[in-house]
C-alpha cells in the first residue's frame, strides 16, 4: 500500500448528506473505504464507483471519485464498459445482495469469468431494505418477510460459493464492524490483478437487525469466526482448539485434539483448484454458526482488458493501424467491375 | 468504384468513419453482422469491441465506456430493443451520447427472426419509461444507411443522447451495389469535453453541457435518478423541472436541425405518398409510375423519423387531399400523419405477411 501523506479521509467525503439509517452498517464500510482510499494515495481522479439501486447503492454520492448511480442490477456491465475503455481508471462496484445477486446476477458472474479488473464490494444484508423489508437471493430459508409471509422458500445464495463457481479469481468475506479486516481486505482486492469479489456481511439495522450476530456479538464471535490466513492451518475458537479439515472434497469442523494439528487443512488460497475454497465456503449457509472470514481464493489469471489491448495491439500491427479503407475492403465486401 | 454490400455493413463502415472506438453487442438475427464485422474491424483501429452476456449488458458497457471517454455504437433487432429498455432510460436520463441501431424483425416476441417489418418505429420512440423525446433516423438505401449511422454520430453528440438508427432485415441484409464514392463521408468533429464545473447544466434548456469524462478533470457523477447540475440526486421541485424540462427542450426545440426528409414534391398534386426506410423504395417507384402514367403525385421519404419532422411535412402537405402512408406495420407511422394532416384523406397500405409491399399496391392505393 503506498502511504498517504497525500489524502486524508475528508479528501474522499462529498458535501452531501449522508442518508442511511441511523446505526446501519453502510457508515462503517463508508468509513473503511474512504479511509482506504486515502491511504491507498491513488489520484481520486482516477478512480470510479458504479452502484446499481438499494441502500449500498447511494455510495458513489458519498464518495468524491468519479461515479455512476445507474439502474438495478446493472452496475458491473456498466463498470465493464469503463474498465475496458480506460484500464487505468481503478473502478469498483458497489452492490447489494439483491442488486448483485438477484437482477444483476448474470451481469455478475460474467464480469467474474471474464476477470475483468473490476474490485465489486456486495454489502449483504440478507434483506431488500430500499423497498422495506423483502426477502432477498441471501434470506435464510423460512425467513418471514413482508413479501413472504408464510417463510421464505427460496433456498439461498452463498455469496461466496457463487462467486467461486462463476470462476472468480479473488474471493473473499469481511464484517462490516471490523474496519482492520475491511481494510486489510480492501487492500488485497485492489492489489488483485482482475476481478475481486468480496462479500461485506452489513447489518440492516431496520429490517435484518442481528442478521450477523453469530459473527459479531461480543460473546458469540470468538466462536464462529473461522480466519482465512493463507499458508496457515484453518483454526479458530478462543482457545484455538477448534479445525477445519477437507475430506472428500467435504470441509468439515472439528475438534483440533480429536484428529491432530497435523490433519487440520492448510489454507491455499493460490490453490490451481478452487475445490478446497469451495468446501471452505460450504462450511456456512447464513451464517448462524461457524463461518470462514478473510480471502478464500487469490489466483493469477489473465485480465481481460490486457489480453484485449493485445489482439487489439496484433490486429493494428498485422494490419497496419491508418489505413481504413483497405481494412474493410478485406473483411467481407466485394467489389464490382 | 462500384461495391456489392449490404446496409449492416455500411452501418460498419459509417461507424469507423464517424471516429467509433467502442461496441457491444449480443448475437440476434437479422444485426448479428454487425457485432461480428465490429469485433473484427473495431481491433484494427485501435477499437474495443465485446459481445456481451446479453442485450442489457451490451448497451450497458457502451453507457460505462462513452463515460470513460467512447464513442460507442451497439446494434440489435426489435427483441434486443426490449431489453435495452431500462439502459435507453439510462442514456436519455444520463446524457450519454450513444448509437443504437435496430436492424427490424417481424414481432411481437420471436416473431419472424428471418422477416422483414417496419413494427418497431414507436417502440423505439416511446421504449423506455416517462415518455422523453428520442432521435431516430431511418434510411431507405444502403448509401443512407453509412450516411444516417455517421449523422447518427453527430446527433449523440450534439445534442448527449441515444440517437436510434433503424433499418430492417431486408435493407441490413441484401447485398446492393453502390458507387463506392456514395459510402464517403467528412469525419465526425471531435467531442467537446468539459473537465471542471458541473456535468450538466439545465439554462438554457435547449443548451447541452460539454460531456465530462471520467478520468479527465475534476471528479462528476453520472446517474439515472433526477439530479441536479453537479449530479447529486435530488427531489427539488424547480432542480427536477428544469432537468425534465431541458431533456425535452434540447430536442424538441432543436428539431429543425435534426429534420431530414427526401422530398419529391410535384406542383399541383393532390396525392401525396408518405414512407419511410425500407418501403421507401417502393414510393420512389411508385411516384415515377404514375408520373409516367400522367398521374401527378408527390412523395416523401422521411428520414428523420423522431421526432416528427413537423415542418418538412407542413410543407409537402401544402394543397394535397390525401395522403397515403404505406408501411410494413400496422399503420404506425401513419398516425403521426394523421395527427398533422388536418381534415385531409390518410389512406394507410399495410402489409404483416412478411413481404415487402411493391409499388403497384402503392398506386393500387391512390388510383
Ligand atoms: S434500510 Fe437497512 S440497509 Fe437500508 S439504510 Fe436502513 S439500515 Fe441501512
Amino acid at each position: 500500500m503506498t502511504t498517504g501523506a497525500k489524502y486524508t479521509r475528508q479528501d474522499f467525503q462529498t458535501d452531501q448528506e449522508v442518508r442511511w439509517c441511523p446505526g446501519c452498517g453502510d457508515y462503517t464500510i463508508l468509513a473503511s473505504v474512504q479511509n482506504f482510499m486515502a491511504e491507498m494515495g491513488v489520484d481520486k481522479e482516477k478512480i470510479v464507483f458504479v452502484s446499481g439501486i438499494g441502500c449500498a447503492s447511494r455510495f458513489p454520492y458519498y464518495m468524491n471519485t468519479y461515479g455512476v448511480h445507474a439502474i438495478h442490477g446493472r452496475a458491473p456491465a456498466i463498470a465493464s464498459g469503463i474498465a475496458v475503455a480506460r484500464p487505468e481508471l481503478s473502478v469498483w462496484v458497489v452492490a447489494g445482495d439483491g442488486d448483485a445477486m438477484s437482477i444483476g446476477g448474470n451481469h455478475l458472474i460474467h464480469a467474474l469469468r471474464r476477470n475483468i479488473n473490476l474490485k465489486i464490494l456486495v454489502f449483504n444484508n440478507q434483506i431488500y431494505g430500499l423497498t422495506k423489508g423483502q426477502y432477498s437471493p441471501t434470506s435464510e430459508l423460512g425467513k418471514r418477510t413482508k413479501s413472504s409471509p408464510s417463510g421464505s422458500i427460496d433456498f439461498p445464495f452463498n455469496p461466496v460459493s457463487l462467486a467461486l463457481g462463476a470462476e472468480a479469481t479473488f474471493v473473499a468475506r469481511t464484517i462490516d464492524m471490523d474496519r482492520a479486516h475491511t481494510t486489510e481486505i480492501l487492500n488485497r482486492a485492489y492489489e488483485h490483478k482482475g476481478s475481486a469479489f468480496v462479500e461485506i456481511y452489513q447489518n440492516c439495522n431496520v429490517f435484518n437487525d442481528k442478521a450477523f450476530i453469530a459473527l459479531t456479538g461480543k460473546e458469540e464471535r470468538d466462536l464462529n469466526r473461522i480466519p482465512l490466513v493463507h499458508g496457515e492451518k484453518v483454526v479458530f475458537g478462543p482457545d484455538r482448539d477448534r479445525g477445519v479439515i477437507i475430506e472428500g472434497g467435504t470441509a468439515r469442523i472439528v475438534s483440533v485434539a480429536d484428529v491432530g494439528i497435523d490433519a487440520i487443512h492448510v489454507h491455499d488460497a493460490t490453490a490451481a483448484s478452487a475445490g478446497p475454497a469451495y468446501a471452505l465456503s460450504r462450511l456456512s449457509h447464513g451464517p448462524f454458526g461457524p463461518t470462514p472470514i478473510g480471502v478464500f481464493r487469490s489466483v493469477d489469471r489473465p485480465v481481460y482488458e490486457e489480453t484485449l489491448q493485445q489482439q487489439i495491439h496484433d490486429a493494428q500491427a498485422k494490419k497496419g493501424g491508418g489505413d481504413l479503407a483497405a481494412l474493410i475492403a478485406s473483411a467481407g465486401t466485394w467489389t464490382v467491375a | 468504384m462500384r461495391e456489392f454490400i449490404d446496409g449492416n455493413t455500411a452501418i460498419v463502415r459509417a461507424a469507423l468513419d464517424a471516429g467509433c472506438t467502442f461496441f457491444a453487442g449480443y448475437p440476434i438475427t437479422p444485426a448479428s453482422s454487425i457485432l461480428m464485422a465490429m469485433m473484427r474491424q473495431l481491433p484494427r483501429v485501435g477499437g474495443v469491441a465485446i459481445q456481451g452476456e446479453d442485450e442489457i449488458a451490451s448497451i450497458g458497457m457502451c453507457i460505462g465506456a462513452t463515460l470513460a471517454g467512447a464513442r460507442a455504437m451497439t446494434a440489435t433487432s426489435g427483441p434486443g430493443i426490449s431489453l435495452y429498455s431500462e439502459n435507453i432510460g439510462l442514456a436519455i436520463m444520463g446524457e450519454v451520447p450513444l448509437v443504437i441501431v435496430d436492424v427490424q424483425r417481424l414481432g411481437p416476441s420471436t416473431g419472424g427472426a428471418t422477416t422483414v417489418s417496419q413494427g418497431d418505429v414507436q417502440f423505439v420512440r416511446w421504449g423506455t419509461a416517462g415518455g422523453f423525446p428520442i432521435i431516430a433516423l431511418a434510411p431507405s438505401t444502403v448509401p443512407e444507411a453509412y450516411h444516417l449511422t455517421v449523422r447518427a454520430f453527430e446527433l449523440a453528440e450534439r445534442f448527449r443522447c441515444p440517437v436510434f438508427v433503424l433499418t430492417d432485415k431486408e435493407l441490413g441484409t441484401t447485398l446492393t451495389t453502390v458507387d463506392s464514392e456514395a459510402l464517403v463521408a467528412e469525419p465526425v468533429a471531435a467531442r467537446v469535453t468539459g473537465a471542471a464545473g458541473t456535468p450538466y447544466r439545465y439554462q438554457p434548456a435547449a443548451a447541452v453541457a460539454p460531456l465530462h469524462e471520467f478520468g479527465r478533470g475534476t471528479t462528476v457523477r453520472f446517474t439515472g435518478s433526477t439530479h441536479d447540475e453537479a449530479g447529486f440526486i435530488t427531489k427539488t421541485l424547480p432542480t427536477v423541472d428544469a432537468l425534465n424540462r431541458h431533456l425535452i427542450d434540447k430536442i424538441e426545440a432543436n428539431r429543425v436541425e435534426i429534420e431530414l426528409v427526401d422530398a419529391d414534391l410535384q406542383p399541383g398534386a393532390k396525392t401525396l405518398v408518405v414512407g419511410y426506410g425500407i418501403t421507401g423504395g417502393a414510393v420512389r417507384a411508385a411516384v415515377a409510375a404514375a408520373r409516367g402514367a400522367g398521374e401527378p403525385i408527390s412523395g416523401l421519404v422521411v428520414q428523420s423519423l423522431w421526432p416528427v419532422p413537423e415542418s418538412a411535412l407542413a410543407v409537402a402537405l401544402d394543397g394535397v387531399e390525401r395522403v397515403i402512408v404505406p408501411e410494413l406495420n400496422p399503420g404506425l407511422y401513419r398516425r403521426e400523419i394523421e395527427r398533422i394532416a388536418g381534415n385531409r384523406t390518410v389512406i394507410g397500405v399495410e402489409r404483416l405477411d412478411g413481404e415487402l409491399l411493391s409499388p403497384q399496391q402503392i398506386r393500387e392505393a391512390a388510383a
